[in-house]
Order: C-alpha cells, then structure tokens, then sequence
C-alpha cells in the first residue's frame, strides 16, 4: 500500500461522529480485496473479516481477535444562522476553538432535500477592532462564525441548524516520510490494520479476524462498544494515536514520533501486553510506552467491558499537533505499527489464553 | 496574468522577486521594454505616454510584496523559528499549511528549486492548561515544522532568511468569491496589468511596489521618480462586514463595489480628487461606496508627499480576513475597481 496516497484519500472524507456513512463506505472499498467478507452495521461501523488460514492443532475452533481503530473524527454543526447568512458553530468532538480562525471547513448543508458539500471560511472580529485586552486572548467557538460567501436568504434556503462542518486539511508530504493531515485520528490508524491485512495476506494465521473501523470514539466510544458486542471476540487489539513531543507539552506525557508505544495500565491485559512486546523483541523492532492509570481514552475503554469481558492490548501511533488539522506522523512508523500487527496475530494460536490470568 | 495565479505566486516584503519579474515581463511585453523599469528598491515601473500636450502625470500604484513570515532560527527538536513580515494575527497561524521557501522555475542554466512543505502546529487540547486555552500564543512560541529531525537538518533545508508564505491555492467561494492568499494587493497588481491596455488620456505611470506591509518602502522612491501629480493608490483593504458586527465596525462591504477612502492612516484623499471619483463611479455606473473607516495605510502616504506634493486618492476592493491565509473577495468588486481607475485614466 501507497502509505501517502492512502493519507491523501482518507484526509478527503469526511465523517464526523454519528455520520461515518461515506467514510464508511470508503473504507469498505479498501480493506474488500484483502478479507473473505465486509459489512457496515447500524452505526456505521465497518467490519471485516479475515478467516483463518490455518486450523488449530487440536481442532478447537479458530480464535477471534479483534483489530480496532476509529474512523470518526472530530467536527463541528450549525449552532446558529445569523441575520447576515453567517454560522455559529456548535462542537461535536472536542475541537480545539484555537485552530479555527481562517480555517476552511466543508458546510454538509442539507436544506431543500438536498446534500451539498460548501466551503466556507471561518471568521472572526479583526484585532485592530478589539481592545487591547481581547487581543491577548484566544477566540471562543462562539465569537467566530462560518462565512459562505453567500446572501443570507440563500443560506438560509441551503443550511439547516444542525448542519455538519467539518475542517479542511489535505495531506501535505514533509521530509524524512513525514506526512501531515486533519483526521490522522485515527484514520491513520485504520491505515495501520489495511496494511496489516496485506502482510497477512503472505502470511499463515490461525485466527479468525475482524478488523473494525470503528464509530462515534470521539464522543465516547460507542461504535466500539457495538461492535465489539456483535463480534464477540476472545481478545482484541486496539490502535489509536498518541502525543508526540512539541513544544510546551506538559512532561510524561509524549511519545517520540519514530517509534510505535503502547500502553500500561488497568485497562490493558499485562500478559497480553508482554506478548506483544515479545513479538516486537524478537522482530528488532523498538517500542516505547505511556501509562494511563484509569482510562485510555481509546475505544479499549469501552470493548475491554464489552459482553463478559475481553482481554485488550492498546498500541499507539504518534502524533502531532493532535486534534488540529495538521496532524503529524512518521510514515515509517504508522508502517511499523502494521508490521507488529501482523507479526503479533500470526503468533495468536488455540493456547492464546494459557497464563494470562496467573 | 490570471487573478488566481497571481494570489499563488510567493512574494513576501522585501523578496517579491518572483512576483516582480513575472509583472516586468508582462510590462515588457504590452509597453515594450524601453518603457518599463525596475528600479533600486525593486519597484517595477512602467510607463505609458499619451498623445496630449500638457497631460498631467498620474501614478497609478499597487503593492507586489504579501504578508509572510521568515525563518530566524530552529530549535534542537528540528522545528523552525520564525517571525512575520508584516503585520499578521498571530491567532490565523495555529493549525495553519505553510511553504517554506520559494518555488522557482529552472531559468539561466540553474536547476528548478521547489518549495518544501510545512506545518504550524499547537500543543494538543487534552494536555492545554486553562491558561494555555486562554492566552494567544505568540509567533515566539509558533513553530513551522518541516519534518526536519534536528536543528542541522533544518537549518540546511531552511537556513535563516528563508521567506515563508501561507499555501493556500486559490479557489471560488460562494457567489461569485475567490478564496486566496495575497489578495491584498495582487487584486490591484491585477488591475494595474489590465490597465497597462488602456487608451489614456493622462501621462500615466504604472508603480508595482515593493514592501508596502513593512512601512510602503518601494512607494517612497518611487512617488519620487515619478513626481506624479495624482497618484491613484489601488489596495486591497479590510471590509469585517461578515458575522454581524456593529454597523458603525464594518469598514467596507463585500460585493458593494470598489471602496473610495476620503482618508485612511496614511493619507487624505484630496476632496476635488475624491468628488471627481465619486462622480465619476455615478456617471458610468460603476459599483463604489465610501470606505466608512479611517483605518489602515498604504502606499498613498508616501505618494502624497513625494516631491513637491501630490493629490492622491485610494481606490480599494473590500477583502474579508486580510492578512490572514483565507482571504475572500469578490470579483464584481474587482472589476468596479478596474473601471473607475480606467475610467479616471481614460476620461
């Protein structure tokens, strides 16, 4: 896989939480040529699956493990149409207000019956307009608004309050395979487990699997949780992206961008963790590691509780800048974290679950 | 040239090179090159006679250079330090696609350089303070980051000086907009080109400028060269009309027309000057309004005062989130502004 032309292609969707029907779609379209069947359910997650290419040795039946990554992203509605045809924005996700002045963003109006993809430009009180005092502090979400460039009776024909806005950010190529993207949350992770899928396809493994893209994770995980109820797993994998360095960051907090981490803590199986790390051990490849003392944060919150219980390992991708549009990656790590994937669900056999629990 | 293609060229103040011989070839070609100069500040001049005795000398001006920002230094982490030329709310940079140096075609035997992509980023919300959510960060503590590993690495892809320029390519917005950077002043750089065509009456002098962001330091030498006797100043100029502000905050409006200024921080518009203008704009029915604030300077200061003095009058199409990489202008307003200068020029 094209690592790049897959950023360029999924940075170009969009699908906000609780409206993945496109991106959902897309995704579909990628991982088909690489798995036995493919299915979208009620809310929108993808399922794919991958049977497994060898029997068990014993004749047990295969292993189900599950591969989780988000596919949602963060967005923002029409909160308000204001008498001059400009929007306020409401929030869907947790948009930092501080990348939105001058941004463009794509207004999924819906008025008339009809969808229609406008580009708008958000805009804001100009500062030499501001006292001196207003001009130290950021913009709030509610003095910045969604200008169309359009008459206000138009809009207002167009747009309907609810409306989603979603940013744009195409993906532009930095040096040494870096790359930078709205929606590197997660879909670069979804990216990690298409190229997973494709490893596997040289591969032999013993384990049915189910590669999810997954809904709603940045309103809490509720994709996952359904998902996870309908596949049933016996384990599962769950990636999403982490906090590289940049400037300012609160100490313990990052990971470097050239290496896969994973985590520790409660909500991740230790002996499920430590298998993991030997299969990186014993490929030559580096991992580092971040904590979480409760909550991940990820889907793995929600499928580690999913039906009686399913053992979880969490691998992070790097990122920068998170949740603004320029989300930053190491392309050679995003192809690591595959490898590892790969490298961990062909190891996974009938005696998965010896000496987890001891 | 093309208004879009204009918007996209990299020319910020002070390294307008590109912007300046692209207009100079085009200034050659329609005048011939006897008649088109640059001078020692980097001003593109171009002059066109006309066949009346006695014909007063009018400038007509508009500014080549946009606001940018210029590399000074990489930190240890590989990202890149940088301040901005021109004045630039350092709260439009956050989250925010940069180019970080020029791309410049291949031209006398020397090889094509291609500009490198870049990033402004932020430190991710979940790890803000209250404060860090509060408190503008300022350019000091922006960084563009280039994918460079280390503080060597950057510095060699984008040594000190490197003019940095927002990457946004121009698209219509909208009824009848245009999405661009630069619009503030290649829309009057535009305008200027096409009235390079015109049959004028007066012994007109085209001024492309240079550095009108950082202190309209191209306009000083060249008002003095050309002595005008009027100087028509063609901008691009603040409208904040969008997101209802106060009546008595909008400065301009977006598809009223080009913007006549009686006076702005600059300069006066001198009143027979601005009465002619406006009268002008009623006679031909050309779109104009009355630019409702006294903000902003230009180039018309310096025009003013060159030599022995000159009357000037600013002529400006209305641009919402100037300075910023999303500017948005109209295009009716673009061609009011080319009709009252021609129609000046030509009457």
């Amino acid at each position: 896989m094209d690592i790049f032309a897959y950023l360029e292609g999924m940075a170009a969707q969009h699908g906000p939480s609780g409206q993945e029907a496109r991106v959902a779609e897309w995704l579909s379209e990628r991982f088909r040529p690489l798995c036995d069947s493919v299915t979208i359910d009620a809310l929108y997650n993808v399922i794919a699956v991958k049977k497994a290419t060898l029997p068990t040795p014993d004749g047990s039946p295969a292993p189900k493990v599950m591969l989780c990554a988000h596919q949602d992203e963060i967005a923002l509605m029409v909160a308000d149409i204001l008498p001059d045809g400009t929007l306020r924005m409401g929030s869907v996700g947790g948009v930092d207000p501080r990348i939105l002045p001058a941004a463009t963003v794509t207004v999924h109006a819906t008025g008339e019956g009809q969808s229609r993809a406008l580009t708008g430009v958000v805009g804001a009180l100009p500062p030499h307009l501001m006292s001196a005092q207003d001009r130290e502090r950021n913009y709030t979400r509610d003095e910045l608004f969604v200008d169309l460039c359009m008459a206000p009776e138009k809009v207002k024909k167009l747009v309907r309050i609810g409306d989603l806005i979603t940013l744009q950010g195409p993906a532009v190529r930095l040096l040494n395979h870096r790359a930078a993207s709205k929606t590197m949350d997660d879909r670069s992770c979804v990216g990690c487990l298409l190229l997973a899928a494709e490893r596997l396809q040289k591969m032999q493994h013993m384990c049915d699997l189910y590669f999810v893209c997954s809904s709603q994770e940045e309103v809490g995980g509720r994709g996952a949780a359904v998902a996870a109820y309908t596949v049933d797993p016996d384990l599962a994998v769950v990636l999403d992206v982490t906090f590289a360095p940049t400037p300012q960051c609160p100490p313990d907090t990052t990971c470097p961008l050239d290496t896969p981490a994973v985590t520790y803590g409660p909500y991740v199986q230790h002996r499920l963790l430590e298998r993991l790390k030997q299969t990186a051990k014993e490929n030559g490849m580096k991992l580092s590691g971040e904590h979480a003392e409760r909550w991940t944060g990820t889907d793995a919150d929600d499928v580690q509780i999913a039906r009686s219980g399913i053992p979880c390992v969490l691998i992070s991708l790097p990122v920068k800048y998170m949740h603004t549009t320029v989300e930053l990656l190491d392309m050679d790590t995003l192809s690591e974290c595959g490898r590892l994937l790969a490298l961990f669900l062909a190891g996974i056999d009938e005696k998965w679950e010896d000496g987890l629990w001891n | 040239m093309e208004l879009s293609r204009l918007c996209e060229m990299q020319g910020i103040s002070g390294r307008e090179e590109l912007v300046r011989m692209a207009i100079f070839r085009e200034c050659a070609e329609v005048l011939g090159e006897e008649n088109v100069k640059i001078d020692r500040v980097g001003n593109v001049i171009a002059h066109k006679a006309c066949a009346k005795a006695d014909a007063p000398r009018v400038m007509v001006a508009a500014h080549m250079d946009e606001v940018g920002l210029m590399v000074i230094n990489a930190a240890d982490d590989g990202l890149l330090q940088v301040r901005n030329i021109g004045g630039i709310d350092p709260r439009v940079l956050v989250s925010k696609r940069v180019k970080v140096g020029y791309d410049v075609p291949a031209r006398d035997g020397k090889p094509a350089q291609e500009a490198l992509s870049g990033v402004i980023g932020a430190m991710a919300i979940h790890l803000q303070s209250a404060a860090d959510r509060k408190n503008v960060l300022p350019i000091e503590n922006l960084y563009v980051d280039i994918g460079a590993k280390d503080k060597d690495e950057a510095l060699a892809k984008a040594p000190e000086g490197t003019p940095v320029t927002f990457d946004t390519p121009s698209s219509p917005i909208g009824d009848g907009c245009l999405l661009c950077k630069a619009g503030d002043d290649r829309v009057g750089c535009y305008n200027l080109l096409r009235l390079l065509h015109a049959e004028v009456t007066c012994d007109t002098w085209f001024a492309f400028t240079c550095q009108e962001e950082v202190g309209s330091r191209g306009a000083y030498g060249a008002a003095f060269r050309i002595q005008p006797d009027v100087a028509l100043i063609l901008e691009g100029t603040t409208a904040n009309d969008a997101g209802d502000p106060d009546e008595t905050q909008k400065v301009c409006r977006l598809g009223k027309g080009v913007a006549v200024s009686f006076m702005d921080k600059a300069s006066m518009a001198q009143p027979e000057l601005f009465a002619e203008m406006m009268k002008l704009a009623e006679g031909s029915g050309i779109a104009h309004q009355v630019k409702m604030a006294v903000a902003g300077g230009n180039d018309s200061g310096p025009a003013q005062r060159a030599g022995c003095g000159a009357k000037v009058c600013v002529l400006s199409v209305p641009c919402r989130y100037i300075h910023s990489p999303s500017t948005v202008l109209c295009l009716e307003d673009v061609e009011a502004q080319y009709l009252l200068a021609k129609a000046y020029l030509t009457r």
